[in-house]
């Protein structure tokens, strides 16, 4: 059974299709991408996954379970997390409040009325763990709007993770990082194990098959064409649409 | 953030992560920091009203409910960042469920009419906040937080006018008057030097409350909600239950600081409900400071230094003073380009050079 699945889906603004009738499943374990040139609806179908938008028709099915009209913290209860292609973090906090909140989203003590969130060894433990397996633990006493551009996009991973998903969206993972901070954001993707499923938008030809198993080409909406990183490298279509048409001289394969 | 938590006194000490985390080394901040400055203050509060004249410790009660009512404010704006424009609805609610509990009803318990205050004003943001947040909406999700703003305004003007029709019960537009002073029971009433000192006690509590609800973990989501909200959502967490909640918790102490306004000064208006009581909460929180905890109550003081002097010497020229405190205020943050930051930040930077040239 499929761990997540879109069925029929689509959103229209107006009278701009943003997402037209998108059907594809994501099996448990499995690295998927969604590629796709600017515009062409990629954010937005992320967010009608995970609820920050309603879709206008068609299903999502985590688990088997409808969850079309699910609130986002309601699907990340679920087991869903998602990151974001804008740095979005808790600016004014340090890194380790921001580990911790993170953490808390998903355990009972969030409504704690009461007891000092700073006492709760528990949820500091844990924090230290996430930060440490995302080298962040050295900054932990840093106010993240200080950190740099890097460090954020670490920690926004690191904040994704914070409510152990089983499915993990990740929107850009790597946007705007030079060659060397993308090579270890690959890297750590790779690493996550089979436990987490990932799926994940990307621009940067590297990530996707330095990560994916299966890649999915979205064009004004639409599934344009999908397949195995081989078949999407060779794909005649996927060159046009999204590499540019034009064929360089001398530039086989 | 470590070295906050290790000067609590008495408190367990905090498991250091490993001997070579530079964190357990460092010394943990003094308890001069915290304590010492709460000593002070409430021993200097405690000793004045043997040494100053009665007008003056009545002007110190007025800070303290003042004070009260600015830092229930700032607990939704600076924690959550929901700004309200109506925070004297809740004021005048609890104020005047006291007022007309003690003057009407017959009842002359002190404790009993604060208690169903409480309750009253708790009901009544609890009904408020359902349009507040479902229809109008203010942080993530919502259209313009603009609404939300005017319909806080308009919560506190509908509560004026309800004030000023229900006659038989509020006293119309002339208000209740002749509000006794508080008995606190076994007979004993409280004249103005003995309510001095019921208004630091439940002051004390209230703030000791609220310091421990900004602090717990449901205080830290309220920092992340004001920080992201969207995050806050992906993260697993309901804001909207978070908002809501906040709210009616901010109305509590607000009506709490308009019970202890209305035996201080036995007299209540429609005005006590509206905009124009409002602004004073206002004010508070933007003299003050949204980012520290006491910092309205440093405003509350500055303010009612300001009103009683200006009342002395200037009283037709009060309105144009509170406007320029209020214009002064507001502009002072991007004339020092961000390094002033409210009244509280100020103190609390006092505070610490005072310490470390001492020490």
């Amino acid at each position: 059974m499929a761990l997540l699945e879109a069925q029929d889906l689509s959103v229209h603004f107006g009278g701009l299709s943003a997402v037209k009738s998108v059907t594809f499943g994501i099996e448990p374990g499995e690295r998927l991408a969604l590629i796709g040139p600017n515009g062409a609806g990629k954010t937005t179908l992320f967010n009608l996954l995970t609820g920050q938008l309603a879709p206008s028709g068609g299903k999502v099915l985590f688990k088997g379970q409808d969850i079309t009209n699910a609130s986002v913290y309601a699907r990340t209860h679920l087991g869903m997390a998602r990151s974001f292609q804008i740095t979005s973090l808790f600016p004014y906090q340090s890194t380790l409040v921001n580990a911790m909140i993170g953490l808390q989203g998903v355990e009972k003590s969030r409504y704690g009325f009461f007891r000092p969130f700073f006492k709760d060894q528990a949820l500091k433990a844990a924090a230290q763990e996430l930060l440490e397996s995302t080298d962040l633990w050295d900054l932990r006493d840093e106010i993240v709007s200080s950190l740099a551009y890097g460090q954020q996009r670490k920690l926004e991973i690191a904040l994704s993770l914070a409510s152990h998903p089983e499915l993990l969206l990740l929107d850009e993972p790597s946007c705007g990082l030079t060659t060397t901070e993308s090579a270890d954001i690959t890297r750590r993707i790779r690493d996550l194990g089979s436990k987490i499923t990932v799926l994940m938008i990307a621009h940067d030809m590297d990530l996707v098959f330095g990560v994916a198993e299966r890649v999915i080409l979205l064009h004004y909406g639409q599934i344009a064409c999908e397949g195995t990183c081989d078949e999407i490298r060779s794909n005649e279509m996927v060159r046009e649409i999204y590499m540019g048409s034009r064929k360089q001289p001398g530039a086989g394969g | 953030m470590d070295e906050e938590l290790g000067q609590i006194p008495g408190g367990p000490p905090i498991a250091a992560p490993s001997p070579e985390d530079p964190a357990a080394r460092r010394v943990p901040r003094p308890l001069v920091e915290t304590v010492l400055p709460i000593a002070v203050v409430a021993i200097i509060v405690l000793l004045l009203p043997l040494f100053i004249p009665s007008f003056v410790s009545s002007l110190v009660t007025k800070m303290m409910i003042f004070g009260l009512f600015g830092m229930s404010l700032n607990l939704i704006w600076g924690y959550a960042n929901i700004p309200s424009f109506g925070h004297a609805a809740f004021f005048g609610t609890g104020a005047y469920t006291a007022a007309v509990l003690v003057t009407k009803v017959g009842l002359s318990s002190f404790w009993l009419s604060l208690l169903l205050a409480i309750i009253v004003t708790a009901a009544v943001a609890a009904i408020l906040g359902v349009p507040a947040f479902r229809v109008f909406g203010v942080g993530a999700g919502a259209a313009n937080p603009i609404y939300f703003l005017l319909a806080t305004i308009a919560f506190g003007e509908l509560l004026s006018r309800m004030a000023v029709s229900l006659r038989p019960v509020t006293g119309g537009t002339t208000g209740l008057s002749g509000i006794p002073e508080a008995a606190i029971g076994f007979g004993a009433k409280t004249n103005p030097e003995q309510y001095y000192y019921l208004v630091f006690v439940i002051g004390a509590v209230c703030l000791f409350l609220m310091y421990r609800i900004v602090n717990s973990h449901y205080g830290y989501g309220l920092r992340g909600i004001h920080d992201n909200e969207r995050r806050m959502q992906a993260l697993g967490y309901n804001t909207w239950l978070y908002k809501y909640t906040s709210w009616i918790v901010a109305a509590v102490f607000g009506g709490v600081a308009g019970v202890l306004f209305a035996y201080f000064g036995s007299t209540l208006v429609p005005n006590n409900l509206a905009m124009v009581t409002s602004d004073i909460s206002f004010l508070l929180v933007i003299l003050g400071g949204t980012t520290v905890f006491f910092g309205p109550l440093v405003a509350a003081v500055f303010y009612v230094g300001v009103e009683y002097v200006a009342s002395v010497y200037m009283p037709q020229r009060w309105p144009l003073l509170f406007g320029a405190m209020f214009v002064i205020a507001i502009m002072m943050i991007p004339w020092t380009k961000g390094r002033y930051q409210g009244l509280g930040p100020e103190v609390l930077r006092l505070w610490r050079r005072v310490v470390r040239g001492s020490a």
